[in-house]
């Protein structure tokens, strides 16, 4: 299919490989961030770092939105999902991140009638199917996937759904950006930057990051020469001392972005004080409610839910991870008492998550790393 | 109706940077479209972000949505 199949060619991944062994400075380890879990994904299913050089160094960043939901928002979300009348509705990998007290899959099968759904709009139809019944959608993603739960809650209104609500978890990318280059324990030299929250939002909310913090960034499409290509282009600016944003995805990302869905966010949503990140913690303006206008539609004034934070198990070191600062297979329980079939922490729950990527595609590296 | 998306594919459709080229094949009603994967798999997608679209037009679908119109090659 075209758009898919061009950007996988080998001997354009082989020349794009003998580009950046040719750029990277020998003896001069990179440090470069991919910031969202579709990047961890297609490299670990694509093999790109095997095409790297060894001082090229690629960090998993913080932007899977199923792997920073903290486990108190879970607990919330079974809490509504345990009240009569209610079909609670979430995308599939969302039922399988464990809270405080289990997951959704395990409150459905205790009898909450927990259904998985492929975008908010199957939920408002699913709503429409059952006017005697309550239908909660769990919202979770970045502003790539906020514009879909703002469009279908407009559509809700206009088709006078009274049945419908929303339990917002939606985040916004750049606080948590900001508050990873804050981290003391951070070391990056640059950052591949999320090619489709920037189709919503553009490329230009990244220029802090040059500006502020003196790292490059480079806007990147998601198949392997676009990460290929990417890398590239960041040691491109390392050697040549630039650092700004530059839009290697312009295929799709306009560097200001949708302008239409930037309307509808406004619309729908507001900026929280502040919210959660697993681990990461309490980030300022970094998550959304809905808005005034939208109200009748927001379930946390629907239900009363515990609003209880829930401290990560011990064990689980996902907020590292998150981080950048260890990789997946140095956490203690990485592959052991952490599964994909029983995952203790989210990133090893979503197929974006560092760890279930690493997990699925890399399990081998360990044993190569640790001998 | 198949779902295009799989949790086990490609990518989780929780991802919020997945996005899936997908072929506009049927306008339902305005800002609603049927719309095809690569694999032929058809799911309704809301079109309000890229209006006008036609059959034909190559869309950028995440979670329901068209974000993007993909340029050239639109097909009848």
């Amino acid at each position: 299919m075209r758009y898919v199949d061009e950007y996988r060619d080998a001997e354009l991944g082989r020349a794009l490989a003998a580009e950046i062994l040719g750029v990277a400075e020998p003896g001069r380890h990179y440090k470069l961030m991919e910031v969202c879990g579709g990047h961890t994904h297609t490299i670990y299913r694509y093999g790109v770092t095997d095409l790297l050089p060894d001082n090229v160094e690629l960090v998993h960043g913080p932007g899977c939105p199923v792997c920073v939901i903290p486990m108190g928002r879970v607990d919330d979300g079974i809490a509504i999902a345990r009240q009569d009348n209610v079909i609670f509705t979430c995308f599939g990998d969302m039922m399988r991140v464990p809270g405080g007290n289990g997951t959704l899959l395990e409150a459905k099968a205790e009898g909450a009638d927990v259904r998985m759904v492929y975008s908010p709009l199957d939920a408002l139809r699913l709503a429409k199917r059952h006017p005697d019944r309550e239908v909660v959608f769990f919202a979770i993603g970045f502003e790539t996937t906020a514009p879909s739960t703002a469009l279908t809650l407009k559509r809700a209104r206009a088709d006078g759904v009274r049945n419908f609500f929303c339990l917002s978890n939606h985040v916004t990318i750049v606080p948590p950006l900001r508050a990873l280059l804050e981290s003391p324990d951070l070391r990056l030299d640059g950052f591949i930057g999320p090619g489709h929250v920037s189709t919503v939002v553009g490329a230009r909310p990244f220029e802090f990051i040059p500006a502020d913090y003196g790292k490059p960034v480079v806007v990147s499409g998601f198949e392997p020469l676009d990460l290929l290509q990417s890398v590239s282009m960041l040691l491109h600016q390392l050697a040549g001392g630039r650092c700004q944003v530059e839009n290697q995805y312009r295929r799709v990302v306009p560097y200001d972005g949708n302008p239409q869905a930037l309307r509808v966010l406004a619309e729908v949503f507001e900026l929280r004080p502040h919210f959660e990140w697993r681990g990461l913690g309490f980030i300022s303006h970094s998550g959304l409610k809905l808005s005034a206008a939208y109200s009748d539609f927001d379930a946390e004034l629907r239900y009363a839910v515990p609003g209880v934070r829930v401290a990560d198990p011990k064990a689980c070191q996902c907020g590292e991870v998150l981080k950048g600062v260890i990789k997946p297979w140095e956490c203690k329980v990485f592959g052991t008492a952490c599964t994909p079939e029983r995952p203790i922490g989210t990133c090893m729950v979503s197929s974006e998550g560092a760890c279930a990527a690493y997990y699925n595609y890399g399990r081998f590296a360990r044993d190569l790393e640790a001998v | 109706m198949t779902a295009a998306y799989s949790c086990h594919g490609d990518h989780c459709i929780t991802c919020s940077d997945e996005g899936l080229p997908m072929r506009v094949v049927a306008i339902d009603e305005p800002g609603l479209a049927r719309c095809a994967a690569g694999d032929g798999a058809e799911t309704l997608v809301m079109t309000d972000l890229v209006e006008p679209v036609a059959v034909g037009d190559l869309v950028l679908v995440h979670a329901g949505v068209a974000l993007t119109v993909l340029p050239g090659e639109a097909v009848a």
